[in-house]
């Protein structure tokens, strides 16, 4: 009895886990990269702080949007709280919430966000919210495609589509790791993440660069608390995909088997403490490699493309 | 028997080492007079293939097959060996720079051109078959790229890109024969021909046909079937003529005689229907592709090399029809193939010569102009239309009359077609060479004052032989003769 | 609230062998694509390299673990051959290209490759579609290999697919002389698959093969960079019909 944690208060824990840890990876990543460039970087809490005075700015809406605009955000929002009730965040068992949708509901989920914010991005009319929308949608129609063959490769070698079914197959041996499948999914989802959170070898994170703005392009025109709830929404994004990448491919372990509420701290801690070494892994990416031009961005979907493929062909027709 | 086989393999080769250091004239005696003793050889070797096969040192397996061949081959060697002591005199008479390199060079790749090409009938093994015609694909592809020319430059390299891809292929195909070999002779098993072909019936299928279709594609690239002929009107147009006439002759034969080989095992392992069905599919479409090339040439030499194009397919279609006749025509087309091909071949060397132009429209005249080599050039190109009484026409006499016997009727009235049209494509371009009088001031270059006279009288002993071998051959081939493809057929349909 | 413990795989794991060597096939496909998106032909030579260099490992791995003796020397050899002194010679060759007194005089070891008539993306997207068919039609075979997983057969057939490819889309000599050799590098993969048992003999004469390829190949460079004072295949159009 003692410390056993009720499965509600669990599921909460997950979504609050994402939700609260999400800004501070971002901090400890913003923090991280200043470093390995030799400066002393913004504070780890420092996005807390944004966020908090953006809340308390006031909004403003471009003449010509309509509610669109302003439901937006809450909803990319509402969305970025469901999906970790969906992935293996904490347990490795399946909470029972979690069974509302399997990995490719959450994926859908995710979509469903960034259309929202691209839609609200095209409304604005303004020329760089619009820019970034349309070529946010454009590469997407590469990647999205990735997503589902990284989710083909869990379900052909799992035989459901559940993750916390292949988190279980990917803790039981140390083979199921060195599998071709496994990890040809796990980088071409790796891919997929630097793409999404806009890093590079897609966007800098760091500066202006107005021409090759993707992600950051899309929130332009909103502002105040609107603008809070993108920022914290992305933050969020990037922590569930880390998240997936972690606990379903590439190390699932840490998480508690048990109800028990100090399995389940470890779990909180060993979550957010991969989170941070994944970030890092991010940032040095960041300092080594150059930005692509935007045509060439093709190529680096192509190459997720590529990857995933062969992860699906190698598993179904190679018994790899 | 040994001793003849022997000298078979150590004569060219050395030949090709003496050509390397003598003197031009040297090399030219040398040359010679290997090929003519190399076609000795092998009509000795004919009676005794006729009876049984032989075998030496394991390496090296003769059956009445590979005799076919090597006839083609040697015969062809002894041609041409002959044939270029006048195509280099004049570049010889002009004292050019360069020339002793490019005769040694010329003639050391002749040699080593012609040893390849005859030891790769005699190999025992479906390895080392593939080794010898990798080699032969290297060794002309650089006597193509001998003339250093722009268009010689390009033939090369076009050449050898897809010769050598269409052998990886064929690499592939020997693996999986080797895979399918192993299953039932056990891991150790050296890919000797002989222990395949006779546990045919027991190998497993899908390897097997996996083996021949690959086989056809890979080896076809080098014996020119469509698609993979694209190599051909190129190199064999730009390569002196003594080298077309045995990369048309000989190359593309030794090439036929590789998928031979699988078809023999394909034949043994899956039945007759499926290798035959593959066979036809692109003989047909080799013959089609080349009789609608052949009506609207411009180069004599890329005429020619597209008449061998059609000879290949219907030497495949011939052996798709599978009867006893059928196949005799097929062995038989082989050999008039080769005399015919190298005397059509020859003698557009001495047009060339003499007109100074590749191109069919700047020569005109050529009966009036070239007292033996004219008549005989247009002998030789009624002999590849299947005229009577040459050897040609019998053997695609045979190879129809198999075809409506093997209840092929179709595609033996499409051979039939197609192959009058490739005669009139032929002999319209050979008429506007050989009848068309010459008009005054012409030749670039030279003035209208070409005179009646043959070049070199080397280059037309060689044709006159060709043609008395194709009279043979048509009229009243000799008893050994049709004893040895009597033999060869009967080892082919082994398993029919 | 099924399917967690106790989940029958649809796809059973493989061994932690098969998994190994199957990655380092997948390799050998990886650096296959990644000659497309090599600009320089500096970088397909070491590309080249380095995909010579996984086979010798794989090599070497199925020697280790299936007891085959022969296959450390046919390791040794092909590697030595193809990892060090192939890519050496077409170093030579091609730095020999730049003309003496040039900026550069090692112009040809840094030109560009010629790009082909597809851009890059729809270049990989066909031979992702022409690896698929690969795969697919090799699959449907069921030739079983004793020494390596099913899916090794498809990679190496899937590698001789692409090289195919790679060819065709390739506008310059050398990159074509490339694409060959890796062809032959897809090939020789494949006869590890299927016949790692093949006697030496088989093998040794294959790599001769290759090296006399090698040096055709580099003769013909020089004349066709002689005639033409460039790598380019743009002019190869005058013998046509």
């Amino acid at each position: 009895m003692s410390g056993t944690l009720p499965i509600p208060v669990i599921q909460f824990l997950q979504v609050a886990t994402v939700a609260v840890g999400a800004p501070g990876i971002t901090g400890v990543i913003a923090r991280v990269e200043a470093r390995l460039q030799g400066r002393a970087g913004p504070r780890v809490l420092q996005p807390y702080y944004d966020l908090a005075k953006l809340l308390r700015k006031e909004a403003l809406a471009p003449e010509g949007s309509s509610w669109v605009f302003l439901a937006a955000p809450v909803g990319a929002a509402a969305c970025y709280l469901t999906v970790p009730l969906l992935i293996p965040v904490l347990t490795s068992f399946g909470l029972p919430l979690g069974y509302m949708g399997d990995i490719l509901g959450g994926g859908l989920i995710l979509s469903l966000a960034s259309f929202a914010v691209a839609v609200a991005a095209s409304e604005t009319g303004s020329p760089y919210a619009q820019l970034g929308a349309s070529r946010a949608k454009t590469f997407a129609a590469i990647t999205e495609p990735v997503v589902l063959f990284v989710i083909f490769v869990v379900a052909l070698v799992t035989g459901t589509d559940l993750p916390y079914a292949l988190a279980a197959t990917v803790r039981s041996s140390a083979s199921q790791i060195v599998r071709p499948a496994h990890l040809l999914a796990a980088a071409a989802l790796f891919m997929v993440i630097l793409y999404e959170t806009g890093r590079i070898p897609v966007e800098t994170h760091t500066g202006t660069n107005e021409f090759g703005m993707i992600e950051e392009a899309r929130p332009f025109e909103h502002s105040g608390p609107y603008f809070a709830l993108l920022k914290w929404g992305s933050s969020m994004k990037q922590l569930i995909l880390y998240t997936i990448l972690i606990n379903v491919f590439v190390a699932p372990w840490g998480l508690s088997a048990t109800a028990q509420a100090p399995a389940v701290v470890l779990a909180i801690a060993a979550l957010l403490g991969k989170a941070i070494v994944l970030g890092t892994v991010v940032a040095v990416i960041d300092n080594s490699f150059a930005k692509l031009r935007l045509f060439k961005i093709t190529e680096f979907a192509a190459a997720a493309f590529l990857l995933a493929v062969l992860g699906v062909f190698t598993l179904y027709l190679g018994g790899g | 028997m040994e001793a003849v086989v022997l000298l078979l393999l150590i004569l060219p080769f050395t030949a090709a080492l003496v050509s390397l250091r003598a003197p031009a004239a040297a090399a030219e005696a040398v040359t010679a007079i290997a090929g003519v003793t190399c076609f000795g050889l092998v009509l000795a070797l004919v009676p005794e293939a006729a009876h049984h096969d032989l075998g030496y040192l394991s390496y090296l397996r003769i059956d009445a097959v590979s005799v076919v061949f090597l006839l083609a081959t040697s015969f062809l060697y002894a041609a041409v060996a002959v044939y270029s002591i006048g195509y280099l005199a004049p570049s010889r008479r002009r004292g050019e720079a360069g020339f002793s390199r490019y005769s040694r060079q010329f003639y050391a790749g002749l040699n080593l051109f012609a040893w390849t090409m005859l030891a790769a009938p005699m190999m025992s093994n479906l390895a080392l078959l593939w080794i010898a015609i990798e080699v032969t694909t290297v060794v002309s592809a650089l006597l193509v790229a001998i003339e250093n020319t722009d268009g010689a430059a390009e033939a090369a390299w076009k050449y050898i890109l897809i010769a050598s891809a269409g052998l990886g292929l064929a690499l592939l195909a020997t693996i999986f024969a080797y895979y399918a070999g192993a299953q039932v002779l056990g891991e150790h098993y050296d890919l000797s021909f002989a222990p395949l072909l006779q546990s045919g019936a027991r190998l497993p299928h899908t390897p097997v046909r996996l083996a021949f279709v690959l086989a056809v594609v890979g080896f076809g690239t080098k014996m020119g079937l469509f698609p993979v002929h694209t190599w051909l009107p190129d190199a064999h147009s730009e390569a002196p003529t003594p080298v077309s006439a045995l990369l048309s002759g000989s190359l593309l034969a030794v090439s036929f005689y590789a998928i031979l080989r699988y078809y023999q095992v394909a034949a043994a392992a899956l039945g007759p229907r499926f290798p035959r069905d593959v066979l036809l599919v692109f003989g047909i479409a080799s013959l089609l592709l080349a009789a609608l090339y052949l009506l609207d040439q411009r180069d004599v030499k890329r005429m020619l090399a597209y008449s061998s194009v059609e000879h290949m397919g219907i030497l495949a279609i011939g052996v798709s029809f599978g009867a006893p006749i059928a196949l005799a025509g097929v062995f038989l087309h082989v050999l008039a193939h080769a005399a015919a091909k190298g005397n059509a071949f020859m003698g557009a060397g001495v047009l060339v010569h003499k007109f100074g132009s590749k191109r069919i429209s700047g020569i005109s005249g050529g009966l009036d102009l070239l007292p033996w080599s004219g008549p005989l050039f247009g002998i030789a190109i009624l002999a590849l239309a299947a005229m009577p009484p040459f050897g040609i026409f019998r053997s695609e006499f045979e190879i129809v009359e198999g075809g409506f016997g093997a209840s092929s009727n179709v595609a033996a009235a499409i051979l039939i077609v197609l192959v009058t049209l490739a005669f009139f494509g032929l002999s319209v371009a050979a008429s506007r060479m050989l009848v068309t009088p010459r008009r005054a001031g012409l030749a670039p270059g030279s003035a209208a004052a070409l005179v009646r006279g043959e070049p070199s009288a080397w280059m037309v002993v060689p044709v006159v032989a060709g043609v008395a071998v194709l009279l043979v051959l048509g009229v009243h081939p000799p008893a050994e003769l049709t004893g040895l493809l009597t033999r060869a057929v009967h080892q082919l349909g082994v398993g029919a | 609230m099924s399917s967690l413990a106790g989940a029958a795989a649809a796809v059973a794991a493989p061994s932690v062998y098969s998994g190994g060597s199957s990655v380092i096939a997948l390799g050998v496909l990886l650096a296959e694509f990644g000659m497309f998106r090599q600009a320089l032909l500096r970088d397909q030579v070491r590309l080249y390299a380095v995909q010579s260099g996984l086979i010798s490992v794989l090599a070497i791995l199925v020697a280790a673990v299936r007891h085959l003796p022969d296959l450390y020397v046919l390791a040794a050899l092909s590697g030595a051959l193809k990892v060090v002194i192939v890519p050496i010679v077409l170093r030579r060759l091609l730095r020999g290209i730049g003309r003496a007194g040039e900026d550069d005089p090692a112009r040809g070891w840094t030109e560009i490759a010629g790009s082909g008539s597809l851009g890059l993306a729809s270049t990989v997207l066909l031979a992702i579609a022409v690896a698929a068919f690969g795969f697919f039609a090799v699959s449907a075979l069921h030739i079983r290999s004793a020494v390596l997983p099913p899916a090794a057969l498809e990679i190496s057939v899937s590698v001789a697919l692409v090289a195919f490819i790679l060819m065709i889309m390739r506008r310059d000599v050398a990159s074509q002389a490339i694409g060959f050799l890796s062809l032959e590098n897809g090939i020789s993969l494949a006869a590890l698959v299927v016949a790692a048992g093949l006697p030496l003999i088989l093998e040794v004469a294959f790599l001769f093969d290759l090296l006399v390829a090698v040096v055709v190949l580099e003769l013909l460079i020089r004349v066709h960079h002689g005639r033409a004072e460039s790598l380019s295949t743009a002019d190869l159009t005058s013998l046509r019909g």
